[in-house]
């Protein structure tokens, strides 16, 4: 079973909120990024999301952006990012893990290929912000072809509303409802309407629904809590991360605290 | 038919938070080019205010030394000194029909954003022009321009700090603020219905040409060129050429200091197929499919990809698609300034460039037809350091 679903499985059943987390791989160095990935599996984490660099970020605010930049800059590519993927499998981790990435990159490995490395490290699910629904027959295809593929996850924004059917009929793993207009690291600027937006997804959604886009603390979700199953921090993780050094135990500690209070 | 594709190439790559705007403009802009009303107001502007229809001229000097008649479409005559101005007043119509009250657009040199400034004012209308760090401080008597006549120029530092980079900054702002904002992307690119709206509003281009050499010489010209960047001015200046089988057309790629050096924009010479800024099309890129930097003396041609009509063009064999150096497109610029009494942009001189070359297999009773997309002013402290021997770019 993919992992992902087996973790939304459990959370389920624990009646639990889901907390997610984003990273982008190769900053500052690889080796520090799997330190990551185990300390955040240690913490409790729930899914760990994998920013692999693109040159052209057009879905992320300023401290992505500087995060992809510096981590080309360091010489990361996707084939080291899944060579790093196969040994964090190595060491038994089972943590759910998602690749956050921009299309060209998939498509300039060639989708096959692409696919078939991503069974072979374990690479549970993919968030590709630049693929909306329409766009996504040429790589779906190539997911359904193979056993244990990655699970494409799919995005709804504010504006999607009638879109939402059509988007969620075949989704699986969880939903990543965009939180507010433009890009990410934005802030708790969410728009006008989220409650109703949320409810509206949640309404018709078979899978949980996680709420992602400047996303600090737990709080900053807790108004909309009953119309959510989980969120996702991306921006404020990496500041924190660079703020304190990528020091594993700043990790613990935040993440141990967003899940307590999210579940509170 | 998916109607959002060229072939293969084409397509709508943008977050889901613009997928509603696209269907809305999609739908407006095929309401729009079918209102009568529109049309009219359009063809207004284009004559009062750009100062269309510009002339088919006859350049005898050169066709005489060449031995081949060549007659040049003057885009450069227009009103702001080129093409671009074309597509920006159907676009802010648009946008004004709509209800939109402000206009974002991104700018490489700063023609398109001196046109989206332009006619924001005369639209009266609030306008912010991305435009990178690098590119503010290599052009920045068009900053001034665009501040004189009332736009916002907003510097971009992410990445290369240039075209592309404003390019995704002006996505960004409009993924956010799409609801009061209108974004006018400037050339032949981006996601579906734009590199269609872009055709649209320039095909007056052709338009006007086919009339004209019709009239001048009673039958359809041998050939058609025009230079390339992302495709704007080439696009319509082909546009009622492609059903005409026997015309040749001809695009001119910006080749830097030669496609064998890497420095060049010539993005359909290698045909590698990608995705950037909403489309699926030729780009340069690495191996690990990050986008390269373009490298061309012209700051109009200097983008990694093409629009994905030509791509598509190119793949069906319809347009040739050729690349012009640095040296070369010099060269005619200068060729073109001393017979004629024309300073074409460099852009429009990679074109030139073209023409002379083909004019060597060719006869002195056929005919050239050469979109001269801009007038050369904006590039005098280029041209003057080039032939100073000094860096040009980057």
């Amino acid at each position: 079973m993919n992992r992902i679903e087996k973790k939304m499985a459990e959370l389920q059943e624990a009646g639990k909120k889901a907390f997610i987390t984003y990273t982008t791989a190769g900053l500052p160095d690889l080796d520090t990024t799997k330190k990551i990935v185990y300390a955040q599996e240690k913490a409790g984490i729930d899914v760990i999301e994998l920013g692999i660099p693109f040159s052209d970020p057009v879905a992320d605010g300023p401290v992505i952006q500087t995060a992809s930049y510096k981590a080309i800059q360091n010489g990361t590519t996707l084939r080291k990012v899944f060579d790093t993927m196969s040994e964090i499998r190595e060491t038994g981790c089972e943590v759910p893990i998602v690749f956050m990435m921009y299309y060209n990159t998939v498509y300039h490995y060639g989708i096959e290929a692409f696919v078939s490395k991503c069974i072979a490290c374990g690479v549970d699910g993919l968030i590709i912000p630049d693929l909306p629904f329409e766009e996504q027959k040429e790589l779906q295809t190539a997911l359904n072809a193979q056993e244990h593929a990655p699970i494409l996850i799919q995005l709804v924004a504010p504006v999607s509303k009638q879109r939402i059917p059509m988007i969620l009929e075949h989704a699986r793993g969880f939903v990543y409802c965009v939180s507010q207009m433009g890009v990410t690291g934005k802030g708790a600027n969410f728009h006008k309407d989220l409650k109703e937006y949320l409810a509206s997804v949640k309404a018709v959604s078979q899978i949980p629904v996680m709420m992602g886009f400047g996303i600090r603390t737990a709080a900053d979700v807790l108004p909309v809590k009953d119309e959510i199953d989980g969120a996702i921090v991306g921006s404020h993780f990496l500041k924190l991360l660079e703020e304190n050094n990528y020091s594993t135990d700043a990790v613990t500690e935040y993440v141990t605290t967003f899940q307590k209070e999210l579940n509170a | 038919m998916d109607k959002r594709y060229y072939g293969e190439f084409g397509g709508q790559y943008v977050s889901e938070s613009l997928m509603n705007t696209l269907d809305v403009l999609t739908e407006e802009f095929e309401k729009a080019i079918k209102d009568p009303e529109f049309i009219k107001q359009y063809d207004y502007y284009l004559k009062e205010y750009v100062g269309r229809e510009n002339p088919l001229y006859f350049a005898e000097k050169l066709s005489a030394k060449y031995g081949t008649k060549i007659y040049l479409k003057r885009e450069d005559l227009n009103h702001t000194g080129a093409h671009k101005i074309n597509n920006v007043i159907g676009q802010a119509l648009l946008a004004k029909r709509m209800g939109k009250t402000k206009l974002i657009a991104e700018t490489g040199a700063g023609q398109h954003g001196v046109a989206t400034a332009t006619v924001a004012a005369l639209f009266g209308m609030e306008c912010t022009v991305f435009m990178g760090a690098e590119d503010m401080e290599r052009q920045k008597l068009n900053v001034f321009r665009m501040e004189l006549l009332g736009a916002k120029v907003q510097s971009v530092t992410s990445g290369s700090a240039t075209l592309k980079d404003a390019t995704n900054e002006a996505i960004r702002t409009w993924a956010e603020k799409a609801e009061d904002t209108f974004y006018i992307i400037g050339s032949a690119v981006g996601p579906y219905p734009y590199p269609k709206m872009v055709k649209e509003f320039q095909k007056v281009i052709s338009v006007e040409a086919r009339r004209q050499i019709l009239e001048k010489e009673g039958r359809l010209p041998d050939a058609v060129v025009a230079c390339v960047g992302g495709g704007s001015n080439s696009i319509g200046m082909f546009a009622e050429f492609i059903a005409d089988e026997s015309v040749r057309l001809v695009g001119a790629e910006a080749g830097g200091l030669g496609v064998e050096t890497g420095k060049h924009a010539a993005a359909m010479a290698l045909g590698k197929t990608g995705i950037l800024h909403g489309m699926k099309t030729y780009l340069l890129q690495d191996e690990d499919g990050n986008i390269e930097l373009a490298h061309s003396i012209s700051a109009g041609l200097d983008y990694p990809g093409v629009g994905p009509e030509h791509a598509y063009l190119r793949d069906s064999g319809r347009v040739e698609y050729v690349s012009v150096t640095d040296k070369e497109a010099m060269d005619a610029l200068v060729e073109l300034s001393r017979m004629e009494g024309i300073i074409p942009a460099i852009e429009s001189a990679h074109a030139m460039a073209q023409v002379f070359k083909m004019t060597k297999n060719m006869s002195e009773d056929q005919i050239i037809v050469m979109c001269l997309s801009g007038r050369g002013d904006k590039d005098m402290m280029t041209v003057q350091k080039y032939f100073n021997g000094e860096e040009t770019n980057k």
